[in-house]
C-alpha cells in the first residue's frame, strides 16, 4: 500500500504554468507522476500524458476538447465530468481482439501505448457527415422510433434498422473472442464500505479499528473520492495527505480489505452485493495468469452506503458544447490532476460551491473570465477574489446559449430583464448542485425521498442491513462526510457484537453549502439538453408532456431520457424537475424512476468468469472415457455427460454404417455398452420396502432377495416421472436405477418423499451413481463373455442365474461387483456394476473376454435403435404428459398399495380411451424415411389441428428389419394394428404413408432374453 | 437471497431448489377421494405476505426445508428441517401441514 | 481388496488421471502459492444413522475411530481416517485405504446404513500460502479463520459442482470431493483458479 502514498506538491500556493509543450494544459501539482510521461494515441494522435492520468485528464491536458459525437444528432461533444457518471466521453479502447466500445474516457487509466478512438462519426470526428442528422432534428424528435418506423412493416429489417444503427451506432465490439480470462471471488464481511471518499474511509477505519472484517470498494484507481479533487483541509494538512495516511492505516489491518478499481454494482437480497474489480484493464496486457476483470460477490452483515454524490448539470442551449462541464470535474482536472481545462474559464453556479471552482482556478494561476451566479445577491466573501483577478462577475444572470465551432468559444448570459451580454472562455463550469447516488440503496424496489433543503433526492428506507453517510445521505459538507461516515462504521461494526468507540472527528477548513437550483434556464437559444448521452432536450420533455406521456416510467421510455449506458446519473433530475414544472406538480410527486443493477455496464465475461467455451458448463466423463478416445469414439452430449454416440470402424462410410454394425453385432454376437449415466440409489434400512411401494407404482412386495424388477415411478398429478429398475440385494437392501436425463430429480424426489411426505419410514437413502461404472453386456454371447471376466465360482447358467436375477459377484480375483440380468436390447443381456475405479480395466477384460465371440463396443445410437426395435419408452415418450397406460404400462401397476400419483391418474381425462397411446409404425415403402415429431393425419384427409391423430416420438433404421421403424402416440392406437396414417411433417416437406403395428418390431415373444 | 440452512448455516440460494407452498399434509391415497387428492396436488396458496414453502438444500445437505418467508420483501423469518416439521406434525396427529 | 488389486492384471484408475499432470502450472516464481495433492486409493463410506440409534451409533463409531461423530459442519480425524459430517444423521467416514473400511456395514449393521463410496469422488488436498484465496474463487462458504477452521466441514456447490470440503489444520490444509464423472471439469476450474498464484500438483495419478 505504500504506492498509495501521496507526493503532493504545494498546491495551496499559486501555480505557474507548464512549459510543457506536448501537454499545454498540464500545470503544477495534482497526484500524477510526472517523471514517467506515457504515449498514448487518441484517432491515431500521438500524444502524452503520466501516470495517475485517465484518458480524459490527458486529453484535457493536451487541449483536446473534442472527443465524440453524440447518438441521435452526432453534435460534437467533450468531456463533462470527471467520474463513472460521463454520459459523453464515450471512446473505442485498444484494437484488435480486445477492443471495447463504450467505455468512459474519464474513468479509463492511462497506460503506455494505449490506443483510444472516437466512435459514432464519419468519416472523422471533426467533419461528421451524419452531424446533418442535427438538420433533421425535428424528424428525431421524442418518440421517433415509434413514428418515422412504422411502415411498411418489412422495411424494419432491411432498412431501418440497418440505418439506425449505422447512424446512432454505439460503437463496434471486437469481432475476435475475448482473449483475456475473467474470474470469480466469493467475499464475507462484517461490514461492507461503498465507496472510499471520506465518508466511506472514515466508516472503514471506524470499523476497522474495532476488529470487524471490513471490504472497502471504490471505483477509482486510488480511492480517496472527492478529498483528492478539492483543495481542502483536514486537521490542517491537505485532504489527500489525509486520505493517504487512512488508506495506509487501513492497508495495515489485517481484517481490512481494501478493493481500489472496484465499483460495487449490485444491491441484493439479505445482505448480498456484486461488484466487479477491473484487475488489470489500467494495463496495455494483463500479466500472465492474472485476470482482466473480478466478479466479486459478497456476503455482508452490514454495509455502508459512502457513494457520494454526483454533480447536476444547468440546462440551457448549447449546453453540450464541448468546453462545457461539470464544476466539480474542473476542480478535480485541476487539483488532482494538475490540468487547468480552459484558458479563460467561466463558472456559472447556482451555489457557494460554484465560487470554488473559481477559487481554485485562480489558485492555480488560471484565468476566471466570468462567475455568473443565478441568485440575486452573493457574499462579498466570495465575490471578492474574483473581481480582484479581473473576473467578471454577474449575479441574478444565467447562461442561454453557447458559442463555438468544435468547442466552446463564448458564452451568452441574460438576466430576468432580458440584459444580454457575451463572454469569450473556452471552458464553462456548471455548479448547480449534487445529486446523492441514491441507485443502489434503490435496487431492491425502493424509492428515494425528496429532500426539500437540499433539494435533492436521498436514500429513503435503506435495505436490511444498510445505512448512509456522507454526501450519498445528503450530507454534503465534509465535517459531516467524516463525523457520520466514522458514526456509521462505529454502529455497524457494534452491531456484529465489536466493541470500541469511535475516535474524534477530524477538523476541517470552514466551508458553506448554500445552494438554490435553477432547473432550467428561463430563456434560451439553441437545443437545451437534459439527458446528453440519449440526446434529450428540454423540447423533447415538452413533446412528451404535450402528448400525454407526462407520468416518469412513460416519460422515460418515451424520450429515452435515462436510459443508455450511464442511466440517467447526470440527467435524470433535468427530466424529472422539467416535467414537474410542466404538470405543475411538485418534484417528489413526479418521483423518479427504478433504479436496477448494474450501476455501471459490467463485461458479460466477468459475469461468465471461468465458464465459457467447453468450460460454459461441467463435463461427466464416463469410466470408459479413456478407451473410447483411443478407440476412435465419436461422443454426444447427453446432459452434462459426454457419451460414446458410436465407435466407427476403418472402412464405414458414415454414422450409420457403424451404428448399424453395431446393433447387427449385439443381436448375432455381443456387444458391450457403458450404462453408468444411469442414476443408481442404495436404499437401506427396517422400513425400505414401505419406502420403495410408495413411490413406485408398480408392486414390489413380492420382489425376493436376488431379484429385480422393472420399476415406474409417477409424479403425484398421476404422469410419468421416470422408470428404472429395482433389485433386492438382501433383506433390507435395495438398489434403485433411474434414467440419465432424470437421475437428480429423482434423487430430489426420494429425498422429498423420505423427509417430507413420510418423515416417519426408516430408511436411509444414498445417490450411488458415482461408485459403480456400470455396463451394460448384451447379445447371445454375453454369458460366454461375462464368464471371462467374472471370477471362477460364480455360477451364471440361464437356471442358476435366470432373467431379472442379481447377485453380488467377484471380478479381477476379488473385487466386488454386482451383476443384473436386465435388458434394454431385447437379447440375453446382463448390467455389470464394478467399483468406479476399476471401470477402465473391467471395460478392458470385458472387451478382451468378448474378443473370441466378436464382440463390439456400442454407444448411445445402438443403444436408441435397439430400444426403438423393442419399443421401450424413453426420454421422448416419458415426457411429462404422459401417463404409464399412455406408454402401454397401464396393466402393471399396483392396485392395491398406496402409492405417488395412484389417485390423479385415474382422471377422466387420463383414461380416455381416445388418449394417444404408444404403438409402432413402419413406413408402407419401406425405403421410405421416417422423422420424429411428424404428425399423424388419416390418409387423404386435409391437414388440420382437428385432424390431428398424434405424432412420431422415435425413430430409427432398423438393421434388424432393414427399414425406417417409429414408435409413437395415436389416439386408440392398441385396436388399430394394420390400419395405415400419414406421418406428416411439413416443415421438413415429410408425408409418409405408415402402417400402425405392435411397438415390439423384435422378438415380440421375448424368446432371445430368457435364454 | 441467502438463506440460513439449519445444519449448513448461511447459504446463497443458489444452492436451494425452490418447490413451493408447504401446505397441507398428502392424503392416504387408499383413505381418501380423489377431490381431495386433487385439492392437495393443485390447490396452493399464493400469498402476497408470510409464505411456508419448501427448498430442498441439494448442493448442501440435501435436507428438505420448510422457510417462512414474505414473499413482498423477501425477509426470512425462519428456516426449519422439513422432516423434523413433518415428524411434528404427524406426532401432533393433524392432517395439515398448518399445525407443524 | 488393494492388497488383491495388486496381485491381479486390474489396475484402479485415478479419477484425476487423463486431466491432472504433476508439476509446477501457472505463474512461475520460488514458492508456489497453491500446492494439490492428489488423493489416491483413500477409502469413503456414507453413513447414514438408522432411526432412533442416535447414542448406540455414537458409540460405536467412538470406538472404532476415537472420537464422537462430529456435529453438523464439522469433521474429526486421527491417524488419517476421519468423519465428516455430511447432512443430517449423515457421514462421510475416510479412511487411508479401502481396505480400511472392509466389515464396516456389517460393524454397524442395524445402527446406519453403511455404503462403500470408495470410488465415488475425486479427492484432493489443497494447501500453500494462497489455498484459502484460490478456493474462494468457487466455494461460496465463508472460509475465514473466524468462521472456518481445522475440523469444519460443508457441503457446497463449486463451480457449478456439488462438493465436499473439510479442513484439515490451520496452515491451512483443506480436503475437497467431489463426484468422480466431475473430475476433468473440477480440475479445470481448480488448476485455473490457483494458476494466478502459482501452483504445484503432488502425486501422479494412476
Amino acid at each position: 500500500m505504500s504506492t498509495l502514498t501521496l507526493k503532493r506538491a504545494e498546491t495551496q500556493a499559486p501555480l505557474a504554468r507548464s512549459d510543457n509543450p506536448a501537454q499545454p494544459f498540464r500545470v503544477a501539482g495534482g497526484l500524477v507522476d510526472r517523471t514517467r510521461p506515457l504515449s498514448f494515441r487518441f484517432d491515431g494522435r500521438a500524444l502524452t500524458g503520466f501516470p495517475g492520468d485517465t484518458l480524459a485528464s490527458a486529453l484535457l491536458a493536451n487541449g483536446v476538447r473534442l472527443v465524440g459525437r453524440s447518438f441521435k444528432y452526432h453534435r460534437p461533444r467533450g468531456i463533462l465530468s470527471a467520474g463513472s457518471e460521463e454520459p459523453n466521453a464515450i471512446v473505442e479502447l485498444r484494437t484488435g481482439a480486445r477492443r471495447e466500445p463504450n467505455t468512459r474516457a474519464t474513468v479509463a487509466e492511462l497506460y503506455d501505448g494505449l490506443e483510444a478512438s472516437s466512435q459514432n462519426r464519419w468519416p472523422s470526428l471533426a467533419f461528421d457527415a451524419l452531424g446533418v442528422n442535427a438538420l433533421a432534428a425535428p424528424i428525431f424528435a421524442a418518440g421517433f422510433y415509434y413514428k418515422t418506423f412504422m411502415w411498411p412493416a418489412a422495411f424494419w429489417e432491411k432498412l431501418y434498422e440497418p440505418m439506425i444503427r449505422r447512424a446512432a451506432g454505439l460503437g463496434r465490439a471486437a469481432n475476435a473472442p475475448d482473449p483475456d480470462h475473467y474470474d470469480r471471488m466469493f467475499a464475507h464481511c462484517d461490514v461492507l464500505v461503498i465507496g472510499g471518499g471520506p465518508a466511506g474511509l472514515s466508516a472503514a477505519l471506524a470499523a476497522g479499528r474495532m476488529g470487524a472484517r471490513v471490504i472497502l470498494v471504490d471505483e477509482d484507481s486510488r480511492p480517496g473520492g472527492r478529498l483528492l479533487a478539492e483543495r481542502r483541509e483536514i486537521d490542517g494538512r491537505p485532504a489527500a495527505d489525509w486520505a493517504a495516511q487512512a488508506l495506509a492505516e487501513l492497508a495495515s489491518m489485517p481484517e481490512v480489505r481494501i478493493l481500489p478499481r472496484t465499483t460495487l454494482f449490485g444491491v441484493y437480497d439479505h445482505g448480498s452485493y456484486g461488484a466487479v474489480e477491473r484487475v488489470s484493464d489500467h494495463l496495455a496486457v494483463p500479466p500472465a495468469h492474472t485476470p482482466r476483470q473480478r466478479l466479486w460477490r459478497i456476503a455482508a452483515k452490514r454495509a455502508v452506503l459512502a457513494a457520494g454524490a454526483i454533480e447536476r448539470p444547468h440546462v440551457f442551449g448549447g449546453n453540450d458544447r464541448p468546453g462545457v462541464m461539470l464544476a466539480g470535474a474542473v476542480r478535480t482536472y485541476l487539483n488532482r490532476f494538475g490540468v487547468l481545462p480552459g484558458k479563460r474559464i467561466a463558472v456559472l453556479t447556482s451555489s457557494d460551491d460554484g465560487w470554488r471552482t473559481a477559487a481554485d482556478v485562480l489558485a492555480a494561476g488560471g484565468t476566471v473570465a466570468a462567475v455568473i451566479d443565478t441568485r440575486p445577491s452573493v457574499p462579498a466573501e466570495l465575490r471578492r477574489p474574483v473581481e480582484a483577478a479581473g473576473g467578471r462577475v454577474l449575479t441574478g444572470s444565467f447562461v442561454s446559449g453557447t458559442k463555438g465551432h468544435l468547442a466552446l468559444s463564448a458564452i451568452e448570459v441574460s438576466d430576468a430583464s432580458g440584459r444580454f451580454d457575451q463572454i469569450a472562455c473556452d471552458c464553462l463550469a456548471m455548479a448547480n448542485g449534487w445529486n446523492p447516488i441514491v441507485h443502489l440503496d434503490s435496487h431492491l424496489s425502493r424509492r428515494p425521498v425528496w429532500r426539500e433543503d437540499i433539494h435533492a433526492f436521498v436514500p429513503g428506507t435503506l435495505p436490511s442491513g444498510m445505512t448512509a453517510a456522507g454526501s450519498a445521505a445528503g450530507d454534503f459538507a465534509l465535517a459531516d462526510c467524516l463525523s457520520g461516515g466514522a458514526r456509521a462504521g462505529q454502529e455497524a461494526a457494534a452491531t456484529c457484537g465489536f466493541d470500541g468507540a469511535a475516535a474524534p472527528a477530524p477538523q476541517t477548513d470552514p466551508e458553506s453549502v448554500s445552494h438554490t437550483p435553477l432547473w432550467r434556464a428561463p430563456r434560451t437559444k439553441g437545443k437545451a439538453f437534459a439527458d446528453f448521452q440519449n440526446d434529450v432536450a428540454v423540447s423533447d420533455i415538452e413533446l412528451a408532456h404535450r402528448e400525454g406521456f407526462r407520468a416518469v416510467e412513460l416519460l422515460k421510455r418515451y424520450t429515452t431520457l435515462g436510459m443508455a449506458t450511464d442511466q440517467g446519473k447526470t440527467s435524470n433530475l433535468a427530466g424529472l424537475s422539467i416535467m414537474a414544472e410542466l404538470t405543475g406538480q411538485p418534484i417528489p410527486s413526479v418521483g423518479t424512476t427504478v433504479f436496477r443493477p448494474p450501476y455501471t455496464p459490467i463485461a458479460i465475461g466477468a459475469f461468465a468468469g471461468h465458464h465459457r467455451g467447453k468450460e460454459f458448463r461441467a463435463t461427466r466423463h464416463v469410466p470408459s472415457h479413456a478407451w473410447a478416445e483411443e478407440n476412435g469414439c465419436v461422443f454426444v452430449e447427453t446432459g452434462l455427460w459426454l457419451r460414446p454416440a458410436y465407435f466407427p470402424r476403418k472402412g464405414e462410410a458414415d454414422w450409420m454404417e457403424s451404428v448399424n454394425r453395431e446393433v447387427d453385432t449385439v443381436r448375432a454376437k455381443v456387444g458391450v455398452c457403458d450404462v453408468t449415466t444411469l442414476g443408481k440409489v442404495d436404499i437401506q434400512g427396517k422400513d425400505a420396502l414401505a419406502f420403495i411401494e410408495r413411490v413406485t407404482a408398480n408392486p414390489f412386495g413380492t420382489l425376493a432377495i436376488g431379484k429385480a424388477r422393472y420399476a415406474i415411478l409417477l409424479r403425484e398429478d398421476g404422469f410419468v416421472l421416470d422408470d428404472g429398475t429395482v433389485a433386492r440385494m438382501s433383506d433390507s437392501h435395495y438398489v434403485m436405477t433411474c434414467s440419465t436425463a432424470n437421475a437428480a430429480r429423482v434423487m430430489q424426489h426420494l429425498e422429498y418423499a423420505r423427509q417430507w411426505l413420510w418423515p416417519e419410514l426408516d430408511v436411509q437413502i444414498v445417490s450411488i451413481s458415482e461408485q459403480w461404472a456400470q455396463y451394460a453386456v448384451a447379445g447371445p454371447r454375453a454369458r460366454d463373455t461375462l464368464k471371462g471376466v467374472i471370477d471362477p465360482g460364480f455360477d451364471i447358467s440361464n437356471e442358476a442365474f435366470p432373467f431379472l436375477a442379481c447377485a453380488d459377484v467377484t471380478v479381477g480375483g476379488g473385487i466386488p461387483a454386482r451383476l443384473f440380468r436386465i435388458s434394454f436390447s431385447g437379447e440375453l443381456a446382463y448390467e455389470i456394476a464394478v467399483p468406479a475405479a476399476y471401470g477402465d480395466a473391467a471395460w478392458r477384460a470385458i472387451m478382451a473376454a468378448g474378443t473370441p465371440y466378436g464382440i463390439t463396443a456400442y454407444g448411445s445410437e445402438a443403444l436408441s435403435v435397439m430400444r426403438i426395435e423393442k419399443g421401450h419408452a424413453a426420454g421422448a415418450e416419458i415426457n411429462g404428459q404422459t401417463t404409464a397406460r399412455d406408454i402401454g404400462l397401464g396393466g402393471m401397476l399396483a392396485k392395491k398399495k398406496d402409492y405417488v400419483g395412484r389417485l390423479m391418474k385415474e382422471r377422466a381425462a387420463l383414461t380416455d380411451p381416445q388418449r394417444p397411446i404408444l404403438v409402432g409404425f413402419k413406413p408402407v415403402d419401406a425405403s421410405q424415411r421416417l422423422r420424429a415429431g411428424s404428425h399423424f393425419l388419416g390418409v387423404g384427409e386435409t391437414p388440420s389441428l382437428a385432424a390431428d391423430q398424434g405424432y412420431l416420438t422415435s425413430v430409427a433404421y432398423s438393421p434388424s428389419l432393414k427399414s425406417w421403424i417409429g414408435i409413437g402416440l395415436i389416439r386408440g392406437g392398441t385396436e388399430r394394428h394394420g390400419e395405415r396414417v400419414r406421418a406428416y411433417d411439413p416443415v421438413r416437406g415429410g408425408d409418409v404413408e405408415v402402417e400402425i403395428c405392435s411397438p415390439v418390431f423384435v422378438d415380440p415373444k421375448e424368446e432371445k432374453l430368457r435364454v | 437471497m441467502r438463506i440460513r440452512c439449519p445444519y449448513c448455516g448461511e447459504r446463497d440460494n443458489g444452492e436451494f431448489t425452490y418447490l413451493g407452498d408447504a401446505g397441507g399434509a398428502r392424503p392416504d391415497g387408499m383413505g381418501t377421494d380423489a377431490a381431495a387428492m386433487h385439492d392437495y396436488v393443485y390447490l396452493r396458496d399464493n400469498r402476497a405476505g408470510v409464505h411456508r414453502e419448501l427448498w430442498y438444500h441439494g448442493a448442501g445437505c440435501r435436507s428438505w426445508l420448510v422457510v417462512t418467508r414474505d414473499t413482498r420483501t423477501h425477509e426470512i423469518s425462519d428456516v426449519t428441517s422439513a422432516r423434523e416439521a413433518g415428524l411434528a406434525r404427524r406426532n401432533s396427529g393433524t392432517t395439515s401441514g398448518e399445525a407443524a | 481388496m488393494s492388497e488383491i488389486a495388486t496381485t491381479s492384471s486390474w489396475r484402479p484408475r485415478s479419477a484425476w488421471a487423463g486431466f491432472a499432470k504433476p508439476g509446477r502450472q501457472g505463474r512461475a516464481g520460488a514458492e508456489p502459492g497453491v500446492i494439490l495433492d492428489l488423493r489416491e486409493g483413500i477409502g469413503l463410506a456414507t453413513i447414514i444413522l438408522a432411526d432412533g440409534q442416535d447414542e448406540a451409533l455414537a458409540r460405536a463409531l467412538s470406538e472404532r475411530f476415537g472420537f464422537a461423530p462430529p456435529a453438523p459442519g464439522a469433521a474429526a480425524f486421527a491417524s488419517g481416517r476421519g468423519l465428516v459430517w455430511a447432512g443430517p444423521g449423515q457421514w462421510l467416514a475416510v479412511a487411508p485405504s479401502r481396505a480400511d473400511l472392509a466389515g464396516f456395514g456389517e460393524a454397524l449393521a442395524g445402527l446406519a446404513a453403511v455404503t462403500d463410496q470408495s470410488d465415488s469422488r475425486a479427492v484432493v488436498r489443497v494447501s500453500g500460502p494462497q489455498a484459502r484465496t484460490a478456493l474462494s474463487k468457487g466455494v461460496g462458504v465463508d472460509l475465514h479463520p473466524r468462521a472456518f477452521r481445522a475440523g469444519s466441514a460443508a457441503g457446497t456447490g463449486i463451480s457449478h459442482i456439488v462438493a465436499q470440503i473439510w479442513q484439515l489444520d490451520d496452515a491451512p490444509t483443506y480436503e475437497l470431493a467431489v463426484p468422480r464423472s466431475f473430475a476433468g471439469s473440477f480440475w479445470g476450474w481448480l488448476t485455473e483458479s490457483a494458476a494466478e498464484y502459482g501452483c504445484e500438483v503432488r502425486g501422479l495419478p494412476r
